[in-house]
């Protein structure tokens, strides 16, 4: 494959073409921090935390979403990236009630490794205290919106990965929600064939099994990409 | 060097940091050699002297806690909020998605386990609540937040004892920093 | 129909208006604003006067589309002495025809700006509301009958399509265009020959041109106007883009709420069809190109261009991150041309007289004319168009006739809710690209809100932010929340509320969401903010409470 030279956070490096800013950083051991991205998943560029300053454009560019070109010169930890996306954090956190304490993801959550990661010890924005609701109308699985972040990934697993597009999305602005099928109750979807990828799709508490208390919920998000791998394998 | 004082303080919330915080065992005697515990709840009802540092658990759920969180705001040099329900307001939020009178009603009169005559108490010597209930950033200025609930006694110790040492703690450098 | 046929149409519409055996022409405006304050009804009853007068062999009634000063209809003209009554009512439609047309003394009281004029005129092109425009997109808006294609056939309708198939090239045709210096009137202004350059050099057996008649800032009805009053001018602007960039198919996006529009464009197509001018082998030639019209559901967001071609492509209207442009990959990944209507209604007139002549017109950076919307407290709002680099000062006072009740000129706000607003020391800047963004404001699609000093700036930054909000699509963080944040922050301010910090969070927070957001729906909505607070923080600061 042929390869360009690039400089990320003042490392060079010779990188194949036609990845993302994204997958070079991560092959690279460069961290950036993601949310609404998912291995496996399409990139939809939504969280926003992985924007990246490039030399000569005078945007931040989503790294999930641009794909590197010859002689970029990347900068992922600048001092305002950095800022930014405490910002970001803070947002998530203050958008909808996320209370840690009686979360079934605590301590197994990205969004708490997030805001950790940005140093965020306390949201400086008002709570913006939604009412959301508790779907709990499913057999195994719970949806609660207190806890989405609206990244989307169960939206993209059910769509892209299972093919059943039981999930979407409703509503505009903070308003939005994640829907089954027609915003009818989970339980009741014609659509969904229960088969868990969003559950592990999700990076926070929003939709978990029912079965489990807080400290046994193990979510395995890489398993969308394993899936897609071995679909590719000629069994 | 004269010794700090130092004070704890508990408002909207369950106790829970403060026991946290006697989970410091016998490190509680390395604070001592730097300072004065001079109020905390319970134990003593006098009114705040002027202190140092001052630790305050839980939100500002009522009128009184307001009255009280604006008070040892003037009294204290280092104003430090401890817990989840003094930094995001935490559980003791639940109840913000609702309006008061259901709160109130839900707990009075609807439950279940009232009797038909279940009535929301009103007493003058009860606290009025607010409508909504704020962590301190939001009425006060915070000096310093220590998340978790409840936080950890080696958290809750190691800003102690930055602070009585004339250090500021970063619970990010020292990886303490924890939500829920 | 081949070139032939149209030729021999044209030849004999232009023969009919010759030889015209009507002596007068009376246009009634029907363009939305008119209508509503009534104009077909006036148009009915003038038809009715005519025929009871007799005069039917010599007056023609057509209605036209939108003649500019909105607020004054339901407004009529007679031509050829261009007189123009305005808010024509129908217990008055017998006596001005009767003086207008039987006695040749025109009613001064009931003439255009009458009422603020000490002598209005009677040819209303000497008016300075008039004589100081410059048409050029809206050319022929107001003269022609928008819905019959003979009309604009006489007025060198597909004159410029039918020069660009017979004797240009495609990279002849996007040479005059970038000669012409012309820039995108949508708001970005980004260089429209470059744009179709872009799209012509992807190699593609599908491309596509898609016309954004999305318009949706508070306060704007330029792409409404043009549309309803000549929508074959947008179709063949669309159809000369299509030939230079390789296109065979392209879409219309219009948005739902107006109707009229929506009606008129539909049947420009039926007529540009059935005349050979659109559809398969388009005047004989091997050029064939085909219109379909999208009717939006209301989504401010989806007049940006990725979402519109999400929604046209029947997805959740929501914009994705360029690049890709859509002019590598846009509507279905295929390589696709996206301009305003706007835009579109200024080729012809390029291809007609020349990249050069257009390019004279305006500032070095920013060439032609802009169509304006005028609204808020000046006394004539409506519509209309100048060539760029004409001064604000000139807009609001010459054109737009000062402010309503005699009131002082506070402030005007330009490009809706991605704008800005610009104060009364700025009067004398000049309209063009550069001169706006400079002010922390931008040209936009060309809303112009006019304000006195009964406005409330700290309100009027809540009001476009609380417009940013709801229309927010809500897929990334920082326009989705941050909105919300900041709105909320206004609010507390408005009402008195707010402390120093809260202005230092809102600040804070408007630099993060113009750089963070996704898509230029956030990336502009921190603007109607930060320039109230470049220019009027003293009116924040007296709200704060410490």
């Amino acid at each position: 494959m042929p390869k360009i030279s690039v400089t990320i956070d003042d490392k060079k490096l010779d990188v194949d073409v036609g990845k993302t800013i994204l997958e070079i950083c991560k092959e690279s051991g460069i961290e950036i921090l993601t949310m609404c991205h998912l291995k496996g998943l399409t990139d939809v560029g939504a969280c926003r935390l992985c924007l990246v300053e490039i030399e000569g454009i005078n945007k931040l560019l989503s790294a999930c979403t641009t794909k590197i070109a010859a002689n970029m010169i990347i900068r992922t930890k600048t001092e305002k990236i950095k800022r930014y996306q405490r910002i970001t954090s803070e947002l998530f956190f203050a958008e909808r009630n996320h209370v840690c304490s009686v979360c079934v993801a605590n301590g197994k959550c990205d969004l708490q490794k997030l805001g950790y990661k940005t140093e965020m010890d306390h949201i400086r924005y008002p709570y913006l205290f939604p009412e959301c609701n508790v779907d709990t109308s499913h057999p195994w699985y719970v949806l609660d919106h207190n806890r989405c972040i609206m990244c989307t990934r169960c939206v993209r697993a059910c769509g892209e990965v299972e093919g059943a597009h039981n999930w979407n999305v409703m509503n505009r602005g903070y308003q939005v929600r994640v829907i089954s099928d027609f915003d009818t109750p989970w339980g009741e979807s014609v659509t969904c064939t229960s088969c868990g990828k969003c559950v592990h799709a999700c990076p926070t508490g929003a939709i978990w099994p029912k079965a489990i208390v807080q400290g046994q919920l193990e979510k395995k998000p890489e398993i969308i990409a394993e899936l897609i791998e071995k679909r590719k394998m000629n069994l | 060097m004269s010794k700090k004082k130092i004070a704890t303080i508990w408002l909207g919330g369950c106790s829970g940091c403060h026991m946290s915080l006697l989970d410091i065992d016998e490190r509680i005697l390395d604070v001592a050699k730097l300072a004065d515990i001079v109020k905390c709840p319970i134990v003593d009802g006098k009114d705040l002297p002027e202190v140092d540092i001052v630790l305050v658990e839980g939100s500002v759920t009522s009128d009184e806690h307001l009255r009280e969180i604006l008070h040892i705001r003037k009294q204290a040099k280092a104003l430090v909020a401890l817990g989840d329900c003094a930094v995001t307001s935490n559980i003791t939020g639940m109840r913000n998605y609702f309006d008061l009178k259901e709160v109130f009603d839900t707990a009075y009169v609807n439950a279940v386990s009232n009797d038909k005559e279940g009535s929301v108490p009103d007493h003058p010597e009860l606290l009025k609540l607010r409508d909504k209930v704020v962590p301190l950033q939001e009425v006060v200025k915070v000096d310093f937040v220590i998340p978790g609930c409840p936080p950890d006694a080696d958290t809750i110790f190691y800003v102690l004892f930055e602070f009585l040492n004339d250090r500021i703690p970063n619970l990010s450098e020292v990886k303490k920093l924890r939500y829920g | 129909m081949n070139r032939q046929d149209l030729q021999t149409i044209i030849y004999a519409e232009k023969a009919k208006e010759q030889n015209n055996k009507y002596k007068h022409k009376l246009c009634v405006c029907c363009g939305a604003g008119c209508i509503s304050s009534g104009s077909e009804e006036v148009l009915k009853k003038l038809q009715e006067e005519v025929v009871t007068r007799g005069l039917e062999a010599e007056v023609e009634v057509i209605a036209t589309g939108c003649m500019g000063p909105c607020n004054q209809g339901p407004l009529i003209k007679f031509l050829p002495e261009y007189t123009i009554y305005q808010k024509v009512d129908c217990s008055n439609i017998k006596e001005i025809v009767q003086r207008q047309l039987i006695e040749k003394k025109p009613i001064e009281d009931l003439l255009l700006f009458a009422d603020s004029r000490t002598k209005p005129f009677i040819d209303a092109r000497e008016d300075p509301y008039y004589k100081k425009q410059m048409k050029i997109a809206l050319k022929n808006c107001g003269h022609i009958n928008p819905e019959r294609i003979e009309d604009y056939l006489v007025h060198d309708g597909y004159h410029a399509l039918d020069k660009v198939l017979f004797q240009m090239s495609p990279e002849e045709v996007i040479a005059e265009i970038k000669q012409s210096r012309m820039r995108g009137r949508g708001g970005a202004g980004y260089p429209t020959g470059l744009k179709w350059e872009t799209v012509y050099k992807y190699v593609s057996p599908q491309k596509y041109v898609i016309c954004n008649g999305d318009e949706g800032d508070p306060g704007a009805f330029m792409d409404r106007s043009v549309l309803e009053g000549n929508p074959h001018r947008v179709l063949e602007g669309m159809t000369i883009a299509a030939y230079a960039v390789g296109a065979t198919k392209g879409f219309a996006y219009i948005r739902g709420e107006y109707p009229l529009a929506i009606k008129r464009f539909e049947l420009a197509i039926k007529q540009a069809k059935k005349l050979g001018v659109l559809g398969n082998n388009i005047l004989g030639t091997e050029f064939s190109f085909d219109v379909e019209v999208r009717i939006g559901a209301g989504a401010f967001v989806c007049g940006e261009e990725t979402a519109l071609i999400a929604s046209i492509e029947g997805k959740r209207g929501t914009p994705r991150p360029r690049p890709p442009f859509p002019a590598e990959s846009g509507l279905w990944g295929k390589p696709t041309l996206i301009n305003n209507v706007e835009t579109f209604a200024g080729i012809s007139p390029i291809i007609n007289n020349g990249g050069e002549w257009y390019s004279d017109i305006g500032t070095p950076k920013s060439a032609g004319t802009k169509v304006f919307a005028l609204a808020g407290k000046i006394n004539y709002s409506g519509l209309i168009e100048v060539p760029m680099g004409t001064t604000l000062r000139e807009i609001v006072f010459d054109i737009g006739g000062g402010i309503q009740g005699g009131g002082e000129f506070k402030a005007a706000q330009t490009g809706g809710p991605s704008g800005g607003c610009i104060p009364a020391e700025y009067l004398d800047v000049k309209m063009d690209y550069e001169s706006l963004t400079s002010l922390g404001s931008i040209m936009g699609s060309g809303g112009l809100i006019v304000m006195d000093q009964s406005s409330d700036m700290v309100d009027v930054a809540r009001y476009f932010m609380e417009f940013c909000m709801d229309e927010s699509c809500g897929k990334c963080v920082p326009c989705r929340v941050g909105t919300k944040m900041m709105h909320d922050l206004l609010k507390k301010i408005c009402e008195e509320k707010g402390t120093r910090i809260d202005l230092e969070r809102l600040e804070e927070l408007a630099v993060y969401v113009r750089e963070c957001s996704l898509c230029g729906l956030g990336a502009s909505a921190p603007n109607p903010l930060l320039s109230t607070l470049r220019h009027f923080r003293h009116e924040y600061e007296n709200r704060i409470t410490e």
